[in-house]
Formats: C-alpha cells, structure tokens, sequence
C-alpha cells in the first residue's frame, strides 16, 4: 500500500482518459508558453516573435543533462534539477539576445526574436548525432517513471498534475511580480519609456528582467515537456508554434492571466480534436493552420485587446453577473 | 554668492541645420524658483530636454550637484535628485493615478523582484510605506479622491497636478516644470501658483519653471530666463525683465 494510491493520481485510464490526459498536459505546456510569452509581448508590450527558440532550449537542456547524469542520481532529484538546467540554460539564452535586442525598436525585436528562434531550430537541426542528436532527435531517459513504479500513479496523470502546479505557480508569480515596484516599473515603460526614463527607471534593465524571466518559464516549460515525450526533434520547435502562442496571448487577452489558460485550452483541444478525425475529414482538418492566421486576422479587427481585453475571467464574471441582477430586478 | 546647485554652461543643439538651443548658461542656487519664458519655439522645452537628459547636446556641459552630469543617461540624472514635467502631459495612461506616483517611488527604496514573488516581509514592508507615503503626496495635491483612477480618466487640469505630484515622488533636489499651467483656467492657475511656492518650502526644492502666463512666471519667481530663438536675450528680476527692450521686442516680434 502505497501513499499515492489514496491519491487521484492513480487512477486506471481508458483510451478516452488517455487522450483526455494528453489534452490537458498540453494545455499546461502551452499555458506556460503563453503566460511567458504575455509577460513580454503582453504586460512589457514588446514585441517578441522567438518563443518557441526558448522553449527548445529548454527541452534540449534538460534532455542533454537528464542523459548526462542519468544512472548517477536517483530520478527525481534528477527531474527537478534538469528542469532548473534547462530554465538557466533558456535564461541565459535571454540574457544573451535580450541584452542587445531590447535596446532596438518593436519591430527590430520582432525579426531578431524571429531570426534567433530559427537559429535555434536548425542549429539543433544540425547539431552532431552524439551531441543534440541532429534532425533524428535526442531520447530523455524516463526518470519520471522511477516515481510512477514506485507510487502506481498513471504516468500522464502525474505530468498533467505537474503541468499544472508549475502554471498555477508562474500565474502567481506573474501576478506578484507585477504588483510590486519592478512590475510598476515595467509597466510604466511599457506604457511610455521616456517618461519612465526621465523619472528614474533603467528601460532596458526592465525589459531585459522581463524577458529574461519569461525564457527561464518558456524553457521550464520545455523542460517538463522533454520530460512527458520521451523523445523530442527540432523540427517539432518550428515557427507554427510561435503562432501558436501567439494567438493563445492574443486570445487570452495580452495582460489577462486566465484568458491565457482559457485561450490554451480552447486552442489544443480543437487542434487535438481535429487530429483525432480521419485523414479525410475535409476543410477543418487540412485547413486548420490556414485558420489558426485567419483566427489572428479576424480577432486584431474585431477584438484587438483579446477576448477578454487585459481583465481576468474573475472581472468578465462579475461584470456579467452584475448585469444580470440588473436585469432581474428591471423585469 | 552661495553654492551652484545646478548649471549649464554655453549648451548648445543642433538639429540638422536649425539651431535649437545656443550656447546658454544658466545657474540655479539652491532654494531658488526661477522662470524660463521665451516665444513659442524659442527652445525652452529643448533646453528642458539637455538639462534632464531626455536628449543629447551638441556642445556644452550639464552640471549638477557638483558634477558634470552631461554624459549621463536620463535614468541616472534622474536618481542625482533632478525630476520633470512635461508640456505635453506624459502620465502612464493605463496606471491609476496611485499608481503613477508609487511607480516613481520604486528608485530610492527598490524591493527585489524575488522578494515580490515570495511576498517577503521586507518586501511587503516596502510596498506598504511606497503606499503611504504615495498616498500623502496624492493627499497634498488633493487628488486623494482620484487615487483609484485611470490617469487619462483625469480632468486635465488634474492631470497637470499628478505629473507634478509624480516628479515630487522622486523626492527631487532639482524640480523642472513645463507649462505646468497650460490649459488650466485662472483660478486653477492662480491655485496651482501658490502651490508651487508653498511646494518648494515643503519639500526644500530648488524650481526652474517655463510658463507662457505671466501673471505666474512675474507672480512667484524671482529670476527669469529670457529665450529667443534659441538664445538668452535676457536675464534678472522680474521688472527688470518686464522693462528689458530686448524681451519687448522678442514678444511683439513674435506677435507679428
Ligand atoms: N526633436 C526635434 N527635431 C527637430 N527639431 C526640433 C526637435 N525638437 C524641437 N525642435 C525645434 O526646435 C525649436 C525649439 O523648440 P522647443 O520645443 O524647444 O520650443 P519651446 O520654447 O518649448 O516652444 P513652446 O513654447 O511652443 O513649447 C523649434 O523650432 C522646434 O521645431
Ligand atoms: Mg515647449
């Protein structure tokens, strides 16, 4: 008798479950990816287009340290370390392209982010076989499953239960960070720089904290996605997911914490849904990255502060409630 | 004569081949409130712009509290103790107007983004005394009731009186206000003129204001800049300067 199986984790998954499981880590993944990416494009509002390039360094950190120490280190002290590798290793990376970038205009940013989220790609793409593993990929030892032998837990039940402490605990930081002097601080340069300059704030050291601390989430969240695959490739970090992304901070809301998990959440399921239909299903499935721009395209005209604008699924509910007692005691 | 607070000495700025600012020198002594008047473009907010670090000068030096502040970045003259206003008002839009002021507040007693994220004592400490104190200068520029409001929700005249309530969170040595009247009516002008009297006293400023009323500038300063097309025309009391022939005919020239 084991701990975990008094536990919800340890529940006997059927196919549905399955599938169900595999939704919701993603949803975890892409919230994290989100939330990051929201506190650089969203709350700093720059303009960064090189996401995904954090997020594979963070799954490639992780997966070369997990095979580094693998046999030397129980699993899951190893686990958790390769997660802080890999946050240090996308951090530095930030450090690294921030330091000279967020000195430049929006839309110098937005290409060299592009460019460097690339560069990252077919580096990796072309990395040695022994090293990164090339355009084949690179296999993550399981240490996970040293915890799920031991505790029965289901193994995506455990990592979909990891996925989202980690998103509850970066929505609460995001959130404090935010509420304290360095978050002032960022917002007011956000909103004008020159006033924020002229009454004592460092523009850059502001921006380059915010991106930096949105890279270590983007490669934490690589990390424990490097984790749940088993198995990564390069080509999986392509452009696409920087749309992605991108379109769960539009969606969501630039600013808004929880339009940021809705709008993930919304999106893999649809996507993870059409991916179930059969390989003739027609327009929606063959279309589907045609739409994720026009989705883009018709939100920037019609709702261009998100579905939400910057408020919290908590205010839009209130307002609505409000509105309904209203109209209960106007009838 | 006692000690410089702050100087400028023969700046200059070019822009292309229109000469902006040329070769003035200033000198403010501390405790002093002195006005800068001149036609409009005559490079009063350009000379604002050299003095703060919002822009770089052709030639000359800056020189504040001692120091040749004139490489510095606007940040770190900033952190010596020099704050601003701006002609065109500047204010964070999106923030509340507490949150201007305690956004200002964040330089002199910074708490760390870790601290914030753990919501340590110290730092919570921290944020709690950046209210209060936020709060009391709000309460001082009577704007307490508005402290919850977006700023560009603001009459504007209140506006006016936030970006100066901003600057003062800096808790500055050197305070520089650009028109900080413009578009306010007379009893809102004359209120806001004994305001910054009774704000240099309290808060032991030393005030360099631009003002094109000149009920305000003679009113309250005590020496008076002249500026026209760049250059210093004139400089002294202010009946010196009423009478100065030079002034006269900068005004009715640019009247013309
Ligand atoms: N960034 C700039 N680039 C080019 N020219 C500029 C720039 N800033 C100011 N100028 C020019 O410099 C001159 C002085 O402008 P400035 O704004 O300093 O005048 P001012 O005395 O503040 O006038 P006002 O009373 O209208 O505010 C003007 O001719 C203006 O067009
Ligand atoms: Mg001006």
């Amino acid at each position: 008798m084991t701990l975990a199986s008094f536990l919800p984790l340890a529940i006997e998954l059927g196919p549905q479950g399955f599938w169900w499981m595999n939704v919701l880590f993603l949803v975890a993944i892409y919230s994290l990816l989100g939330l990051s990416l929201n506190l650089i494009n969203g709350y700093a509002r720059m303009f960064s287009l090189g996401h995904h390039g954090f997020w594979a360094m963070g799954a490639y950190g992780a997966a070369w340290f997990t095979i580094q120490f693998h046999g030397h280190m129980p699993g899951v002290p190893l686990f958790l370390m390769s997660c802080v590798f890999a946050m240090g290793v996308a951090a530095v990376g930030g450090l690294l392209i921030g330091l000279p970038c967020l000195r430049l205009r929006g839309d110098y940013l937005a290409i060299a982010t592009l460019g460097f989220g690339e560069i990252v790609r077919i580096a990796i793409q072309n990395s040695p076989r022994e090293a990164l593993g090339g355009s084949l990929g690179l296999e993550v030892p399981r240490v996970i499953m040293d915890v799920t032998r031991k505790t029965k837990a289901d193994f995506r039940v455990l990592m979909v239960a990891i996925g989202f402490v980690l998103v509850a605990l970066t929505a609460w930081a995001i959130r404090n960070y935010i509420r304290s002097a360095r978050g002032r601080a960022m917002l007011a340069v956000a909103q004008d720089e020159t006033a924020a300059g002229l009454l004592g704030i460092n523009p850059v050291r502001s921006k380059v904290l915010a991106f930096v601390a949105a890279s270590a989430v983007a490669g934490l969240a690589g990390a424990v996605y490097a984790h749940y695959q088993g198995i990564i490739t390069p080509l999986e970090f392509n452009f696409m997911e920087m749309v992605k992304i991108f379109l769960i901070v539009v969606l969501g809301g630039l600013g808004s914490i929880s339009g940021c998990v809705f709008a993930a959440f919304l999106l893999i399921f649809v996507e993870q849904w059409l991916a179930k239909l059969p390989a003739d299903a027609g327009f929606f499935k063959d279309w589907w990255q045609v739409e994720y721009a026009a989705i883009l395209v018709l939100l920037m005209i019609f709702r261009p502060r998100g579905i939400f604008g910057p408020r919290e699924i908590t205010d839009v509910w209130r307002d609505l409630k409000a509105k309904w007692a209203k109209k209960r005691s106007a009838a | 004569m006692s000690d410089v607070l702050f100087s400028t000495h023969a700046v200059t700025k070019r822009y292309g081949g229109l000469t902006a600012v040329s070769k003035v020198s200033l000198e403010l002594h501390p405790g002093e409130l002195v006005g800068l008047i001149g036609p409009n473009g005559a490079g009063k907010t350009t000379l604002f712009n050299l003095i703060t670090g919002a822009d770089t000068v052709s030639e000359g030096t800056v020189t504040f509290r001692g120091e040749d502040v004139t490489e510095l970045k606007d940040y770190e003259r900033a952190g010596l103790g020099m704050a601003r206003t701006f002609q065109n008002i500047r204010l964070w839009p999106d923030m509340s107007a507490l949150d201007n002021v305690q956004t200002v507040y964040q330089g002199p007693r910074g708490n760390n983004g870790f601290g914030a994220i753990l919501r340590l004592p110290g730092f919570k400490r921290s944020e709690r005394r950046i209210r209060d104190d936020s709060m009391k200068l709000l309460e001082r520029m009577d704007l307490a009731e508005h402290a919850d409001m977006r700023s560009v929700d603001l009459p504007y005249g209140e506006q006016r009186k936030l970006e100066i309530c901003r600057a003062l969170a800096l808790e500055p040595k050197l305070l520089l206000l650009d028109e900080p009247a413009a578009g306010m009516n007379p009893t809102e002008k004359t209120d806001l003129m004994h305001t910054v009297e009774q704000l240099r006293q309290e808060f032991d400023l030393t005030i360099l204001v631009i003002e094109h009323d000149m009920k305000f500038v003679m009113g309250i300063c005590e020496r008076i800049y002249v500026l026209d097309h760049g250059e210093e025309i004139a400089h002294g009391k202010p009946d010196e300067i009423k009478q100065d022939p030079k002034v006269i005919e900068a005004y009715l020239g640019g009247a013309e």
